[in-house]
């Protein structure tokens, strides 16, 4: 990743351009043709630094109910637990973390009934008890990671 | 952050297709836009027109590149969850989502055997850089009770497909 990937990743993070040809609106900021940024941002997707290109939408926003959920699970339900959690679509992501609380996952379903009601039927299903810790107040999600030293013009 | 909790206008199946398409990937194409307008049987025009008026509405949060932290240098992932006298809980989340290593920041529910109610997720590219950030925001919030949970393996991360 040289530094004109690193300009096209921090403007194509939040400001990809909603406009007919956006890789030729990316290139004429950076100086590159179209087709040399489209060839960069396929390059870099094909080596897995861009995961997607696509919209974030806030759950809540579309009536949806997303949480974060923790659970202590031993040693030996870990495959099983986790195996059930990821089978379900609503469970986003899912990480194993050094606690007690070992497992960590959100969970967005069509209400906050339907959301509790998935996770006490996972609970039944393998015996572990899950925390339910919905998010009161939103301060900040901010997914965009700085690639250049100095951040863009714009960019809080 | 634009007031997204009413409930979303009705769609029409075209636009339904649209957004069944960017909540996933864009097609690999000069004129994505086109492309996917194509799929649904609309205007690439109308195709774009629906994405503009949703991102200004908030009701699409970012559009964009949503990248792999790991690969792109960021590679530890810490959550810290604090324990913040509800009352302070604003003026601290402040004080917190000030850290650009800070990617999200929460209030949740707490219970009495789990006490914590602040949760700020910390990036870095080492151990030592998320720590670094959670003393400094210790000096900075006063807080001392603090849970730092980093990651120690990704066991499922997808878009949820809402349409």
């Amino acid at each position: 990743m040289d530094m004109i990937d690193k300009a096209i990743l921090d403007i194509i993070q939040s400001h990809y351009p909603l406009v007919s040809r956006p890789y030729a609106a990316i290139g004429e900021r950076l100086g590159l043709t179209e087709a040399e940024t489209l060839a960069r941002v396929r390059a870099l997707t094909g080596s897995g630094v861009i995961r997607r290109i696509g919209a974030n939408f806030p759950s809540r926003g579309i009536g949806w109910h997303s949480t974060l959920c923790a659970a202590k699970v031993p040693a030996d339900k870990l495959d099983a637990f986790v195996a059930e959690v990821n089978s379900h679509p609503g469970v986003t992501h899912n990480y194993r973390r050094e606690h007690e609380f070992n497992i960590w996952f959100t969970f967005i379903g069509e209400s906050a009934q339907a959301v509790q009601d998935t996770l006490a039927a996972i609970t039944a299903k393998t015996g572990v008890p899950i925390l339910y810790l919905p998010a009161l107040k939103t301060y900040k999600i901010k997914v965009d990671f700085a690639m250049q030293a100095k951040p863009q013009a714009g960019e809080a | 952050m634009p007031d997204s909790s009413r409930k979303a206008p009705e769609l029409t199946a075209a636009q339904r297709a649209v957004l069944r398409i960017v909540q996933d990937t864009l097609p690999d194409s000069e004129r994505p836009f086109a492309a996917i307008a194509e799929i649904a049987g609309i205007s690439e025009d109308e195709a774009l027109n629906l994405l503009r008026g949703l991102k200004d509405e908030g009701r699409i949060r970012r559009f964009g590149a949503t990248l792999r932290h790991q690969r792109a240098g960021y590679r530890f992932n810490a959550m810290a969850a604090w324990r913040a006298d509800d009352a302070e809980a604003d003026r601290l989340a402040a004080v917190m989502t000030a850290r650009p290593e800070v990617s999200h920041c929460y209030k949740r529910k707490t219970y009495p055997e789990w006490p914590y109610n602040l949760y700020a997720m910390i990036h870095g590219k080492s151990r030592e850089q998320c720590l670094t950030v959670v003393e400094e925001l210790k000096a900075a919030t006063g807080l001392t009770d603090c849970l730092v949970l980093f990651s120690v393996q990704e066991l499922k991360k997808t878009s949820m497909a809402y349409f």
